[in-house]
């Protein structure tokens, strides 16, 4: 059974869709240098413009919904990606009461979200997947498998993470935050920015005219490390093999890679590494993630929807912020290029070598 | 959708005492370092399960839980916030989902696909749903982790979980290996993404001769797997029937014993 991109839409610190695509090829950062989020130093940081989160998903749901062949919701599966779900809701919580004293169980983490939007659209059923900064990469991985077992024939992908001190500390801790927007595969880049975004994917078994196919899905997880990724990079070369010969393709058949390329030392050696080894042909390579940051849970579902945008505009995406390429074994366009474009990996890769990539392509 | 499983481990709190921590580090000489109490109750379900079935390097791995690691968000959140402190390094990995998973394939030499689930509703099942389409498609053997911590003191999970103060709750964990091949299996388990209504329910259970028990206390949210694992024990047949807000889901487990 075939599984297609039907309708999507998002919200990040670049807008929705088309204001996203806009600064991509427009090649303008939406990164915020923020010197009030952290007390003791300054962060780069992908903010949205919102009130709260609850809103920007019935929002962005009801966009889909409205744009969809789909009358409600009522016989779709909603399956949320997220690293740290509502965690804004707990942090919230206990900055105000500094307890969990008066806990409201339907505003407690991964849950709350899914909860949310289950009980405002009556969602079928709903499940969410949290392998950080894989997670909706792998809530696409699984709306593919469950379309082939025909268990359901309309599923909702949801990629969302609001920012929070949690994470934000988090990787600051780790020391692989940028105080300025990030530049990935830059041999002068120090570190990700952490960003926020919601993303919406209507997955179905049936084509309409303007059909992206969900070609194919992989993963691997070489637990190799929990923070770093094999330097011999074999997952990030197994997931991204799997999902090419899922896909029913070879690895020729790729016209451009939109790269994990969170802009951490480690990742995009690593990912840079892991291409140059498995695509011996010129294939197009970037990261988005200099315009947005890193969206963690989210990063998956919003970067199937540029790659979506990609093959609709048959534009590659420049690597904004790139000025020394570390490996310059990969091609690395720094403007857009025009061409004709069957088909895209999208990768993402997460703590403890856990590996995603999606194949999407024009339909057949 | 049809699974055989190969083999089971089980433990749940309230039945066996065991310092979680001491075992790993004593009888599995296992590296406890950096790692909260849910990874090494997790670690330890999967030291338990190694012992009985053979795992493979590409076996699948899926971890579910009803909440997750409450502990580890209660632990950040009271150093940021009540503490005023830094937070801590280990407790921002532990805090995220596949850190688990990573430590439970690290342990077990798991190098395939792993894949964190929550879910506070239909816990148990939803995962098998997820798995067996997973390896429908890969056709590799696959693990599944069904976890709940209790956290200390209780009454954080409790409010948690919208559960009463009185109500009796447990921590546990239960691991399956699944296969779609029937060789060496000793159940066979059936289930299906359908939500029934009650009436429908009520339909399915035209069985003869069959006890039926109701758990009105819901000690843990992945329950189903810990009844799964019981029955497996006994060699037994079950028909498990989850309800969620009025919805409900079944699975029938065939003991081929």
């Amino acid at each position: 059974m075939n599984a297609y991109i039907n309708n999507y839409e998002l919200l990040c610190d670049a807008g929705d869709t088309e204001g996203l695509m806009e600064a991509i090829y427009t090649k303008k950062s939406a990164i915020t240098v923020d010197e009030n989020y952290l007390k003791d130093r300054t962060a780069g940081l992908g903010i949205m413009q919102y009130s709260n989160i609850f809103d920007v998903l019935e929002d962005i749901a009801q966009k889909v919904l409205d744009s969809s062949n789909l009358e409600n919701f009522n016989d779709t599966l909603l399956i949320l990606g997220s690293s740290v779900g509502g965690m804004q809701e707990c942090e919230d919580i206990f900055y105000s009461q500094k307890s969990y004293k008066n806990i409201d169980p339907d505003r407690y983490s991964m849950n709350v979200l899914t909860e949310h939007l289950g009980k405002k659209f009556g969602f079928y059923d709903v499940r969410a997947l949290s392998t950080a900064c894989t997670s909706s990469a792998n809530a696409l991985l699984l709306a593919k498998r469950l379309i082939d077992v025909e268990a359901y024939d309309n599923i909702l992908v949801v990629g969302a993470d609001g920012l929070c001190y949690s994470t934000v500390l988090g990787f600051s801790a780790l020391g692989v935050l940028s105080d300025k927007a990030c530049k990935p595969f830059d041999e002068d880049r120090d570190g990700m920015n952490v960003s926020e975004a919601v993303a919406m994917l209507l997955i179905q078994n049936v084509k309409t005219p303007d059909s992206i196919e969900l070609k194919g899905v992989g993963a691997s997880s070489d637990a190799y490390h929990m923070t770093n990724p094999d330097p011999e990079a074999t997952g990030a070369i197994s997931s991204m093999k799997s999902a090419i010969k899922d896909a029913g393709l070879s690895v020729d058949d790729i016209d451009y890679i939109n790269a994990h390329g969170t802009a951490t030392l480690a990742n995009d050696r690593v990912e840079s590494l892991a291409i140059e080894k498995l695509f011996e042909h010129n294939v197009y390579v970037s990261s988005t993630k200099a315009i947005t940051g890193h969206t963690l849970g989210a990063a998956g579902a919003i970067e199937a929807i540029i790659s979506c945008e990609v093959i609709k505009k048959s534009l590659i995406p420049p690597q904004t912020g790139l000025k020394n390429q570390e490996n310059k074994n990969i091609n690395i366009p720094k403007e857009s290029v025009s061409m004709k474009i069957k088909n895209i990996v999208s990768n993402s890769f997460a703590f403890g070598g856990n590996n995603a990539s999606v194949v999407v392509g024009e339909c057949q | 959708m049809k699974l055989y499983i190969k083999n089971f481990s089980s433990y749940r709190s309230d039945k066996e005492e065991i310092d979680i921590k001491k075992t790993l580090k004593q009888k599995y000489k296992y590296d406890t370092r950096r790692q909260d109490a849910f990874i090494h109750l997790a670690v330890y379900g999967a030291k338990l399960l190694s012992e009985k079935v053979e795992i493979k390097p590409d076996d699948e791995f899926y971890l579910t839980s009803g909440v997750g690691n409450i502990d580890v968000v209660q632990r950040t959140n009271t150093t940021v916030y009540e503490n005023n402190e830094a937070l801590k390094l280990f407790d921002f990995i532990n805090l995220l989902g596949n850190t688990t998973s990573y430590y439970v394939a690290s342990a077990l030499g798991l190098k395939s696909k792993n894949i964190f689930q929550i879910s506070d509703n239909f816990t148990y099942i939803n995962s098998l749903i997820s798995l067996y389409a997973s390896i429908n498609n890969s056709k590799k053997d696959a693990i599944l982790c069904a976890i709940d911590l209790l956290s200390e003191p209780p009454e954080i999970t409790k409010r948690v979980f919208g559960a009463d103060e009185v109500q009796k709750m447990c921590s546990s964990v239960n691991y399956q290996k699944f296969s779609l091949s029937k060789k060496d299996a000793i159940a066979e388990i059936e289930f299906d993404a359908k939500i029934y209504s009650l009436e429908e329910i009520k339909a399915q259970l035209v069985y003869n001769n069959h006890q039926i028990e109701t758990s009105k206390t819901k000690m843990f949210e992945t329950l189903a797997s810990y009844k799964v694992n019981d029955a497996l024990k006994d060699g037994s047949d079950l028909v498990f029937i989850e309800c969620f807000e009025d919805r409900y889901k079944i699975l029938k487990l065939k003991s081929l014993r």
